[in-house]
Order: structure tokens, then sequence, then C-alpha cells
């Protein structure tokens, strides 16, 4: 899978659970760039990309990502 | 917790819950309280509020669970049956997933009367 299919299918998970039909992630989108991101919808974005995906963040890599890029290449070593 | 641990909880829908649930959420609608109307919809008496029972997901989350740091992130309901006055009612639970990275645990739940299936759906509860 390439960096662009992955960030495709993740985006397409961030319109689900954010009910947003407009995001379009790029590598540096942070939480800061889309309103529906907060604290509690993190949680449903996370628990949604590992069903997807069926891998395991730990909790560090979770706090660690700086932007979707960063989370994106942590799913390619994982699928 | 783990995963596939399970909770049974029986419950009686009593006319103090009946009551209590009309008197504080004031739902007076006749299917809950006219038994001719109800009759008349095909029930077989007047149905209790489908609501009484997510009152008692809100008890096992908050007090059956083995841990008080909890709090509830997401639930579902779908109901199958109606339950009328002074069923006995059986809410059984199972944790299906643990999610650590973000602190979520995943319950799926079904509520019974004898054998019939009630309700049912997922409970997703954070721990804090």
């Amino acid at each position: 899978m390439t960096f662009e299919e992955m960030i495709k299918s993740v985006n397409s998970i961030f319109i689900n659970i954010l009910d947003n039909d407009n995001i379009v992630l790029a590598r540096e989108t942070t939480a800061k760039d889309i309103e529906e991101w907060d604290s509690l919808s993190h949680i449903q974005l996370v628990v949604a990309i590992e069903k997807h995906f069926k891998i395991r963040f730990s909790s560090g890599e979770i706090q660690g990502f700086k932007n979707v890029g960063e989370m994106c290449d942590n799913l390619l070593t994982k699928v | 917790m783990e995963k596939g641990q399970k909770f049974e909880i029986p419950l009686v829908i009593s006319e103090e819950i009946y009551n209590g649930f009309l008197q504080i959420f004031k739902d007076y609608n006749p299917l809950h309280t006219d038994s001719t109307h109800a009759k008349s919809k095909g029930f077989s008496d007047k149905v209790m509020h489908g609501n009484i029972l997510n009152g008692l997901i809100s008890y096992f989350v908050g007090e059956c669970l083995p841990i008080k740091n909890v709090i509830l992130l997401s639930q579902s309901i779908k109901y199958n049956k109606p339950i009328y006055l002074n069923d006995s009612i059986l809410f059984k639970a199972e944790i299906v997933d643990i999610f650590s990275s973000v602190n979520l645990i995943e319950i799926k739940y079904s509520f019974y009367k004898k054998e019939h299936l009630v309700a049912k759906g997922t409970i997703q509860v954070g721990i804090i």
C-alpha cells in the first residue's frame, strides 16, 4: 500500500466518524485543522482506524503522532 | 477487565421503575399509559418505555464494572420486543474488545425476557 492509498483510506474513516464530507487530509493535517476533531472524537477515530486495519497502536504511538502523515507512516509499517 | 469477560444483571420492570420514569421524564404517550390504546395497536398491554433499559445500562457502566473510573462514550440500542409492567428481564453483557491505545472498552449487550431477545446493542466505555 502506498502513502497516497493509505491517507485516502484514513480520509474516508475521518469523513465517516466526524460526519463531515469535506474533510481532505494532508500529511501535515492536525486536530487544529478540523473542527470536529476533538478529544472525544479522537478516541472514536483511533478505534475506527484500529478496527478498519485490524491493528493496534500503543498509547505511546498515539501520543507521539504530530500529524496525520506520521500516523499514516506508522500504519504502513503495521499493515 | 479482559476480553470475553461476561456480566449478567436481572431486573424486574417494577411499578416503582415505571412510575419513576413517567414522573421524571413525563412521557405519558398513550402507548405507555393506556392499555386500551396499546391493545388496539396490537400489544398485550401498555408498553414500558424502552429507555428504562438505558437506565439499567447506566447502572451497569457506573456500578457493575470492576472499576469506577469510567465514562460512557457511546451506546447503540435496537429494540426487538416490547416489555411490560412486572416483566423479568435479564441483562447480559460481554467485553468484546479493548483499545488500550485510547483506554476504551467495547461491550456488546442484550436484554432477554425468558429466552426472547428484547433489545441489544454496543457500549463504548472510556477509562478515565
